[in-house]
């Protein structure tokens, strides 16, 4: 068992109350999150398995005079795979028993869905099939037999357009006639496969289906499964090895491979029978998109256009609304919390200190969550519902693959010269853990605005945008190696990249506004609060005047190794709040102590504003980010980052401010 | 010498067994026959010594995979002849070489041999067996060998631990499947591939893994239909 470390560990994920529990299975990009999130309505609960960051989302629905529990599960094409999706799925289905399993496919590619359910049926759930997307269906001239889909799958089948809420009243009632009617009978596979397996469902009395599944897909699904081998009895395990060599000898390939195979052949069997296509299929916007988007040829430039927007929207866009956000905060919510602190208790030390907290705590919050995180889940849900992103993602694969990424990771990169937070939640849906782990500690090295406006505003408006450039070209160089050591040191090899390309289709409002709403919610409840608390012990030590005592042992290393005066030191700590703020603090102090605007050129050489301005792009992430990836990979993480950070970030400074007093720079 | 007939069923036999055990009733619906008709011709090449039969299913003897062997290669020299120097389509010369096939000599077999430069592969990606009975088991080529309108075969997917494998046939993707590529991304970039309906972007890496028939000779751009 994996110790209890990580704030994961608290937030396991448990089976949600309600009269039936309903899952909710399907392929990606089924819309099934949409069908969830149009059953639900606030309440939702996310939570992860210890040691993976599939999030599976929870939630109690009213239905009719009934409570309904629900389970969104991440999608995946199978069950038996070994990947992180599928595993969480598995896991999900044994330990949380959903009374009833909604698959939910798409009415244009069941050939391709339907193996998802034949699998959910074979594991022994009964099944509600929700086909979705009916109105897309309906319009590239597809028709689905209902009817007889139901009857040949053995389950009820409902039409759904989970976009505009359609079909989801048919998908509760049909799942409340299925729930406890045990296992369903689907049309079977072939007469020969069927014939050798057989022996495996007499061997195994209980949920024949379940057990045979088990059996036939490998000792490995044995071995994760622990309901497999709970279930199956010495017996039955030797039936069920006899079967697999059985299957192997008669097909000429693994038992689990076949049953896959089977379920394919069935799947295009059945999508065959019952979908019929009453007029041509209309592809050709579709395919001429395709084409422009992953040629080289026009793909690339693409891909730089859209790089460049995402990066000056969220630079130009997020920062004009921060700056607007901050100005409104200081005129009317700073006032009243500053009347209402003072009025409870007082105007002391720790009123003070509380407003560090309340007031530019939660300013910093709203003021990264709004700007960033808002406009940042418009523009990547647009890219997502348009299925853009898969070509942006294709065409940039090769080189994010030497930084031990996919090419799906180039958007929260981008994404972190914006703001980082926002960043770090886009990372944190990628596919695999490792990856997950690079792509999140990368983002926390690239200079987001706010600290990239305090190279400008300290080196760039007291020594020039030459020197700018140097410190940015600095960052980068120390980025690119970063990058390089982390994919060496973490353990494992980059997963090889297999991703299904989505067609393009119209972007839903409604889905991109819901989805940037889940994540600032998330941002707003889990973040918030370490904020809050984080200002409030920084501003303790600020105003009682301990940080100026607790750095005077860092003094050899403030003054010696990087040759920066105490109070700049100290702005540097304070930056954990907002990148910004130190600059604004010490051109605040610099300005107190020598009693003019400029000061910050008296107390400060050129140098030191370029070591000041190093440390703080590279040294601890601001605090709102800190807080995310805390989430997102633990504590433990977490506080390496920002050991790291720091100590990367010394170390580099000092060493560039030797170099550059060596070849006499600023003097 | 077989007879015609009997020539089928040895190249029938062969070519099932390379999937695995070939029984009496795969055989009559390969060959499209009646199951009594199967057994009848099964027994004359029992008599005969070129096949066994071992608990229901049939196994050639060595003498009957040496035939069988020879009747492959005509068969794929054939079609090869057909595709490359007759221009026909290579999804339509099945059939013909099936007639051409009974027609080779060892000597034409040879100078068709030397005419088409020693293919090693029929026109669908099968390896031609040499005029000793000596056939190259390894066949096929990396997927990402291949370009934009490359229509192939998955021959195997390369992965020892299985786990790749399975995670491919999840999505659909088999040995036998039919694989279009459409697109190569830039610097060894991942390849964008067409399966039946669906499209997947694949790393090189797993692109690598992936063994596929030979494409068509002449790589022939084909827009659409093909895969249906």
């Amino acid at each position: 068992m994996k110790s209890c470390h990580d704030a994961s560990c608290n937030e396991n994920v448990t089976r949600p109350e309600g009269r039936i529990v309903i899952a909710l299975a399907g392929n990606p990009n089924v819309g099934k999150s949409t069908l969830f999130n149009a059953m639900t309505g606030l309440g939702v609960s996310t939570a992860h398995y210890p040691g993976t960051t599939r999030e599976v989302h929870s939630a109690t629905a009213q239905a009719g005079e009934h409570a309904i529990g629900l389970i969104d599960l991440p999608g995946t094409y199978g069950l038996s795979g070994t990947g992180e999706d599928e595993q969480v799925v598995r896991r999900a289905l044994q330990e949380l028993h959903p009374d009833v399993v909604v698959v939910v496919v798409d009415a244009s590619t069941l050939a391709r869905n339907l193996p998802l359910a034949l699998a959910v049926q074979d594991l022994g759930f009964g099944v509600v099939l929700a086909v979705n997307l009916a109105d897309e269906a309906a319009r590239a001239g597809l028709t689905v037999d209902h009817a007889g889909l139901a009857e040949a799958m053995g389950c009820p089948v409902v039409s759904t357009t989970a976009s505009r809420g359609l079909g989801i009243g048919e998908v509760v009632s049909q799942a409340f006639a299925v729930a406890g009617t045990g296992p369903q009978t689907h049309a079977s596979y072939s007469a020969d496969f069927e014939a050798l397996v057989a022996p495996l469902a007499e061997a195994c009395p209980v949920r024949d289906r379940d057990t045979c599944a088990c059996g036939i897909e490998g000792l490995e699904a044995l071995e994760n499964a622990n309901a497999c081998e709970k279930k199956m009895d010495a017996e039955a395990l030797e039936a069920a090895l006899s079967v697999r060599s059985a299957v192997r000898s008669r097909f000429g390939e693994d038992a689990g491979v076949h049953l896959a195979r089977e379920r394919h052949e069935l799947a295009v069997r059945l999508a065959r029978d019952f979908v019929t296509h009453s007029s041509a299929p209309r592809h050709v916007i579709t395919r001429d998109l395709w084409a422009l988007t992953t040629s080289p040829l026009t793909g690339i430039p693409l891909v730089l256009v859209v790089a460049a927007s995402v990066f000056g929207f969220l630079f130009f866009v997020g920062n004009l609304l921060a700056t607007g956000l901050a100005s409104l905060w200081g005129t009317f919510a700073s006032p009243t919390i500053q009347a209402a602190v003072h009025a409870v208790v007082g105007q002391g030390m720790t009123a003070k200190v509380l407003l560090w907290g309340l007031d530019s705590g939660v300013g910093a919050a709203l003021g990264v969550g709004i700007p960033y995180i808002l406009t940042f889940y418009i523009i990547l849900g647009l890219m997502e519902d348009s299925g853009y992103l898969n070509s942006l993602a294709f065409l940039t694969d090769r080189v994010m693959h030497r930084l031990g990424m996919h090419g799906r990771a180039i958007v929260p990169l981008i994404a972190a010269a914006g703001c980082n937070v926002p960043a770090l939640m886009a990372a944190g849906q990628l596919g695999t853990k490792r990856e997950r782990q690079i792509a999140s500690t990368m983002v926390l090295f690239i200079p987001c605005s706010a600290r990239t406006a305090v190279i400008l505003g300290s080196v760039g408006a007291f020594i020039g945008w030459q020197a700018a450039l140097m410190v940015l070209g600095i960052v980068l160089a120390l980025w690119v190696g970063i990058a390089l050591a982390l994919e060496r040191i973490l353990p494992g090899d980059s997963q090889g990249l297999v991703m299904e390309m989505f067609g393009f289709r119209r972007p839903s409002l409604r889905r991109i506004v819901e989805k940037s709403w889940v994540q600032f919610r998330e941002f707003l409840f889990v973040a918030t609060p370490i904020v809050v608390a984080g200002s409030i012990i920084l501003g303790g030590l600020y105003e009682t005047g301990w940080l100026f005592k607790l750095s005077e042992p860092l003094e050899p290393l403030i003054g010696g190794w990087l040759g920066l005066p105490t109070v700049a030191g100290i702005t540097l700590i304070v930056g954990f709040l907002r990148a910004e703020l130190s600059l604004q603090l010490l051109i605040a102090l610099a300005a107190a102590t020598t009693g003019h605007a400029t000061g910050i050129s008296e107390i400060m050489s050129p140098i030191a504003l370029v070591v000041f301005a190093l440390v703080n792009t590279i040294a601890l992430p601001c605090i709102s980010s800190v807080a995310v990836y805390w989430r997102r990979e633990g504590l433990r993480a977490a506080i390496a980052v920002i050991v790291g950070s720091v100590v990367v970030s010394v170390v580099v400074a000092g060493l560039v401010a030797r170099v550059l007093a060596f070849v006499g720079f600023g003097a | 010498m077989p007879s015609a007939t009997m020539e089928e069923y040895l190249e029938s036999i062969y070519k099932l067994s390379e999937k695995g055990q070939v029984r009496p009733s795969q055989l009559a619906e390969a060959m499209d026959v009646s199951p009594p008709t199967v057994t009848a011709t099964l027994g004359r090449l029992q008599a005969s010594g070129l096949v066994e039969r071992a608990d229901g299913s049939i196994e050639l003897t060595l003498t009957g995979r040496q035939a069988a062997l020879d009747i492959v290669r005509r068969h794929r020299l054939a079609e090869r002849f057909l595709v490359d120097v007759l221009g026909l389509r290579w999804d339509e010369v099945h059939e013909e070489a099936c007639q051409l096939e009974h027609a080779l000599s060892p000597r034409v077999q040879r100078a068709l041999q030397e005419f088409l430069e020693n293919p090693s592969v029929c026109p669908h990606g099968h390896p031609i067996p040499g005029a000793d009975g000596s056939i190259a088991e390894a066949q096929g080529v990396p997927l990402c060998e291949n370009g934009p309108g490359d229509v192939v075969e998955i021959v195997r997917i390369e992965d020892e631990q299985g786990e790749m494998l399975s995670y491919l046939s999840s999505l659909g993707m088999f040995p036998g499947t039919n694989v279009r590529v459409c697109d190569v991304a830039p610097f060894k970039g991942p390849l964008l591939v067409e399966v039946g309906e669906a499209r997947y972007a694949l790393g090189r890496d797993v692109a690598e893994k992936i063994v596929v028939s030979e494409p068509v000779t002449e790589k022939r751009r084909v827009r659409k239909g093909i895969l249906r």
